[in-house]
């Protein structure tokens, strides 16, 4: 049975899909109440930002004679938020569809999501940290006012301050591993053998971290009350700022609810040859990888060259706290048309 | 025993984990903030019963554990096990509650199923897409629990309570698909 018609036959399950109204009306008014603009971003671009751990959706646009040129689905605003913040639009926000393909065949992902982005001028990134949890606490209160606020059964408290914690300590802490040893290559290899992973030469470092996040961290991560986890190795963080007393961390952090991961930010990278650089190896990476392959957008590297003020940033995905205020387990269950349910007409070629 | 990869995987199959045989209760795939593809599994020990969670890299290679088919007729439950008859060889074998889960509330003693078996030990059952099972307690009157839903509980014989549309009187014999527990048609 399809959504619309489980509906049509329970009534009562319109209550849970109003949550994403709410969710979106109280986001709008957060913001607005701190003077943020709301900007609109194209869904239709002709340069994605190279990430080389997201694969895209590629279309063609023709003109009136039918001449072809290459477009994609936008993976994420960032880029065109950056540009404006170049253009001098001050803090702003923007609440857009995002498209990534080959997400399926999950309870936490969808191929076109909502996601939240929003930057600050001036700020560094601890400052959207103390955003977000304003933020989070606003948004309950608006959809669940006095209520308890439980998740698949757990009780979630949001009022009390939030944990923060370095991923340095948190591998320390859950799985036992020296992060900064861990930077060497040899030593990361010696480390997945005495664990047991499966680990051949082609496993990169960023493989060989995220096996161990996933496994031995990551469960334990913002169980009790929300977590922040922050300063991420540089080589996972693309767009960040690395820690100017280490540079082998970024300031980059995510923030847990329940156990769900929420949100990604960042003190931006302002400086173009460095960005330029890892567009490189992102593009490279890329080819290695076998995946759609285009060129990087060279007008945000002109932007950046032109003065991205200092600012911070972080995405929030909209979708996953849906779930979280409407006390869902797939992400699907938040969505009237949910992307498996609409292809799963048409089994594949 | 075969390598397959975890584009592979499919629920219920069974694979080798840390030396033992586990069969993948659950899976799904998992993209970390900037990282590449993972896989959060959920292993059922056969040993054990016990379930835990692995979180493979995409396409890591795994090995399958091959099990056979048996067409098996359940005979009866005795204490944590459900005692089967093989059709062919009429060798009877016990399987453990653990490995049968949820689906021991469609099961009828005499009703024949197909039953994995590996190293001549039985571990699962293969869930079939849909269960035929008699209403023995319904409400024939009900006009559903609110107004505007169209749906009411009933009993079925072996004690299992489904939700159902309101035409569906004691006696019918319906369909009902194991895996989410709901209603298909009445047969």
């Amino acid at each position: 049975m399809k959504t619309w018609e489980k509906i049509r036959q329970n009534p009562s399950l319109l209550k849970k899909y109003f949550v994403r109204e709410t969710v979106i009306k109280s986001i709008r008014s957060f913001f607005d109440s701190r003077k943020f603009h709301e900007v609109e971003t194209p869904l239709l671009v002709a340069r994605p930002p190279a990430e080389s751990y997201v694969e895209v959706f590629e279309t063609t646009l023709l003109d009136r004679y039918r001449n072809k040129t290459r477009a994609f689905l936008s993976t994420s605003p960032e880029i065109f938020l950056k540009k404006l913040l170049v253009a001098g639009i001050g803090n702003c926000y923007s609440i857009t569809k995002s498209f990534r393909n080959t997400e399926t065949q999950s309870t936490l992902h969808v191929p076109e999501f909502t996601i939240l982005e929003w930057y600050r001028v001036g700020d560094p990134y601890e400052k959207i940290m103390d955003e977000c949890e304003k933020l989070i606490r606003y948004i309950h209160h608006d959809v669940l006012g006095d209520r308890t606020f439980m998740y698949q059964g757990k009780r979630i408290d949001i009022q009390s301050s939030w944990e923060r914690m370095s991923v340095r300590e948190a591998f320390s802490l859950f799985a036992k591993v020296d992060l900064d040893a861990f930077f060497d290559m040899g030593y990361a290899r010696r480390i997945m053998k005495k664990k047991k992973y499966k680990e051949t030469d082609d496993t990169t470092w960023e493989e060989m971290f995220h096996q161990i996040f996933l496994n031995e961290v990551e469960p334990h991560i913002g169980r009790e009350k929300p977590t922040i986890l922050y300063e991420y190795p540089s080589l996972i963080a693309a767009l960040s700022k690395k820690k100017a007393s280490d540079p082998r961390y970024a300031e980059r952090f995510e923030f847990y609810i329940a156990g769900l991961e929420l949100g990604d930010c960042y003190s931006e990278l302002t400086d173009p040859v460095e960005q330029k650089k890892r567009f490189d190896s992102e593009i490279f990476e890329i080819k290695r990888l076998g995946k759609t392959h285009y060129e990087y957008d060279s007008d945000f590297i002109h932007a950046l060259e032109v003065g991205l003020p200092s600012c911070s940033g972080i995405a929030v995905g909209v979708d996953r706290l849906v779930m979280l205020f409407s006390d869902a387990a797939d992400i699907s269950d938040t969505l009237f048309f949910p992307a498996k349910e609409e292809f799963e007409r048409f089994p594949h070629d | 025993m075969s390598a397959i990869t975890t584009a592979d995987f499919k629920k219920g199959m069974f694979v080798e984990f840390k030396n033992e045989t586990h069969q993948i209760v659950d899976f799904q795939h998992v993209n970390p903030g900037k990282g590449s593809a993972f896989v959060r599994t959920k292993l059922k020990s056969l040993k054990s019963g016990r379930v835990q969670e692995f979180t493979y890299k995409a396409g890591d290679a795994v090995i399958e554990i091959p099990v056979e088919t048996h067409e098996m007729q359940y005979l009866y439950k005795e204490g944590d096990g459900f005692v089967f008859m093989d059709n062919q060889s009429y060798e009877q074998y016990t399987l453990a509650a653990a490995m049968i889960g949820d689906f021991a509330s469609y099961m009828k003693p005499n009703d024949t199923y197909q039953v994995l078996v590996h190293n001549e030990d039985a571990v699962g059952i293969r869930f079939p897409k849909k269960v035929r099972l008699l209403v023995s307690e319904a409400d024939d009157g009900a006009r559903g629990n609110t107004a505007t839903s169209a749906t009411k509980t009933v009993k079925l014989e072996t004690g299992l309570v489904v939700s159902v549309p309101l035409f569906i009187r004691q006696g019918d014999l319906i369909a009902v698909d194991p895996q989410t527990g709901s209603y298909l048609e009445r047969s």
